[in-house]
């Protein structure tokens, strides 16, 4: 790595440094208590797995760089120039950690690993050695946000084709309303999907049965600049949703099945005339007000258990709505252990997921220990209320043969949707 | 189905998790030669956004979309 490179990583490095960071960066006591909170290092157990070990790869820059240890002994104080084999270090610790932080909530001190990891990921993308598929599904989300009006009409039309489909589910007399409303000025709630059908036509369906005034997002919730861990392409990502939200006035935005999407946007859209949720509290917050009534006879003589993803859940702080909906879609709910604050990540975030076949090995492999905690449960229905999860589960569910029905939460509130 | 394009490869991509579709097509281009045809088939609506964008920012062409029977047919030639 030449010099030049090397100045501008650091400028980049210089730009995390905020209070909290240092804080992170300078805390560590290596009491090892997060050692056997990561599910990789519970599934291998392997010294590069630990999460005060991955950090530490990122502190050893610093030390370097930032604190001038090392400079006369280089040996000394860990400290370590920042080289190309350094960025090797720094890719293999974070892209073996999905940001789950449960490493966090056993740190005495409340180290945030996935805050650091940021760090390593950011060092990556000025490299140009991060995953190139990651910065090309950010660029893609990117381009979509300035060329909306080329696309538009395509979209639309095949939004059309889809409304037969959530009739169906809907069981209620269309007739005279528009079900997928999109583009609607002055609506009161904005749903911000994925590309997949499926993403779709549960949510309108509910939507619609609880008599909502909604329109969808002609965007993409998943913000790749998140999990390539590039902040400038995060915020043209998120700033597209909030300009659309913007521009179509409405009160709520929305965010479907997506961990990484509702985080994003909760966390980093500032303060805004909307607020966020995820479909999740929306779907709670109409079975409490008595918008929709759901049957328990679509999973009956099932056994269901919850995945909370991380971040939807201890990142976020939904955990008490996805079991307020799903005591009404069943009499037997089983929790998993340990509780959902420590629940265990589904080996699939980080990005890790998005890198399909190339990470799958590694995925099956570092979250065994999830697969055992579900199995544990004896549940037939495994839920989840992310698509990245569900994606990550599945491919579990058929490495481990664990005979499961992997459903996604929404799908469940749509399919038992009860008309009065 | 109407007379579409000649494909030299064609993907199935109905039905897949965000983001494997274009996670998909992004690899399967590499599959053509440049200047052969792509056909990619999906159900997802956001492929009506995603694939052209994608295409912008990777320097492909999408010549042709077809949809019909809840099914959309995206043809994307190799450019690069
Ligand atoms: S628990 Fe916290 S202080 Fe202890 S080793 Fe891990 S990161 Fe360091
Ligand atoms: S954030 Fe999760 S994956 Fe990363 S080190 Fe901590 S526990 Fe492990």
């Amino acid at each position: 790595m030449d010099q030049q490179m090397r100045e501008d990583l650091l400028k980049l490095f210089q730009t995390k440094l905020n209070r909290a960071m240092v804080y992170y960066l300078e805390t560590c006591t290596r009491c090892g208590v997060c050692t056997t909170a990561c599910h990789v290092y519970q599934s291998m157990p392997q010294a590069r797995y630990i999460a005060a070990y991955r950090a530490e790869i990122v502190r050893r820059i610093y030390k370097k760089h930032f604190k001038g240890q090392g400079k006369l002994w280089p040996s000394y104080g860990e400290a370590k120039e920042l080289t190309e084999a350094a960025l090797q270090e720094l890719y293999d610790a974070a892209y073996s950690c999905t940001g789950c932080r449960r490493c966090m909530v056993y740190c005495p001190f409340g180290i945030d690993t996935q805050m650091l990891m940021s760090i390593a990921k950011l060092l990556l993308v000025g490299a140009h050695a991060e995953p190139e598929i990651l910065t090309l599904l950010a660029d893609t989300s990117i381009e979509k946000g300035r060329s909306l009006e080329f696309f538009k009409e395509g979209f639309l039309q095949g939004v059309k084709n889809l409304e037969q489909k959530v009739v169906e589910k809907w069981k209620l007399e269309a007739e005279g309303k528009t079900v997928i409303p999109v583009d609607v000025e002055g609506a009161e709630l904005l749903y911000v999907a994925l590309a997949g059908a499926h993403s779709i036509i549960p949510a309108a369906a509910v939507f619609n049965a609880a008599g909502e005034n909604w329109t969808l997002s002609f965007f993409e919730a998943v913000n790749f600049g998140a999990f390539v861990g590039d902040p400038t392409r995060t915020k043209l990502i998120l700033d597209r949703i909030v300009n659309e939200a913007l521009r179509l006035k409405v009160k709520e935005v929305c965010i479907c099945e997506c961990g990484t999407a509702y985080r994003v946007m909760k966390q980093l859209s500032g303060t805004q005339p909307f607020k966020v949720s995820s479909v999740t509290e929306v779907h709670a917050r109409y079975l409490r007000e008595g918008r929709i009534r759901v049957s328990k006879k679509a999973f009956e003589g099932q056994v269901v258990t919850y995945h909370d993803p991380c971040q939807i859940a201890r990142n976020g702080g939904v955990l008490e709505e996805p079991r307020f909906i799903l005591q009404h879609l069943t009499d037997d709910f089983r929790e998993m252990a340990p509780d959902p604050r420590y629940n265990y990540c589904c080996g699939g975030g980080g990005g890790l997921v998005a890198l399909g076949e190339d990470t799958l090995d590694f995925r099956m492999k570092s979250a065994k220990v999830k697969a055992e905690q579900v199995q544990k449960t004896g549940a037939t229905v495994l839920a989840t209320a992310c698509e990245n999860c569900h994606t990550q589960l599945s491919d579990l569910n058929r490495h481990y043969g664990l005979g499961l029905n992997v459903q996604f939460l929404t799908s469940m509130v749509a399919d038992a949707l009860v008309v009065s | 189905m109407s007379e579409a394009i000649h494909a030299d490869k064609v993907m199935d991509l109905k039905g897949l998790p965000c983001p494997m579709p274009v996670v998909k097509v992004s690899k399967g281009i590499k599959e053509v030669a440049v200047g052969q045809i792509l056909e990619a088939q999906t159900t997802d609506p956001g492929s009506l956004t995603d694939f052209p964008a994608w295409a912008r920012t990777s320097g492909n062409e999408i010549v042709e979309t077809i949809q019909e029977n809840g099914i959309i047919r995206i043809f994307i030639r190799r450019k690069v």
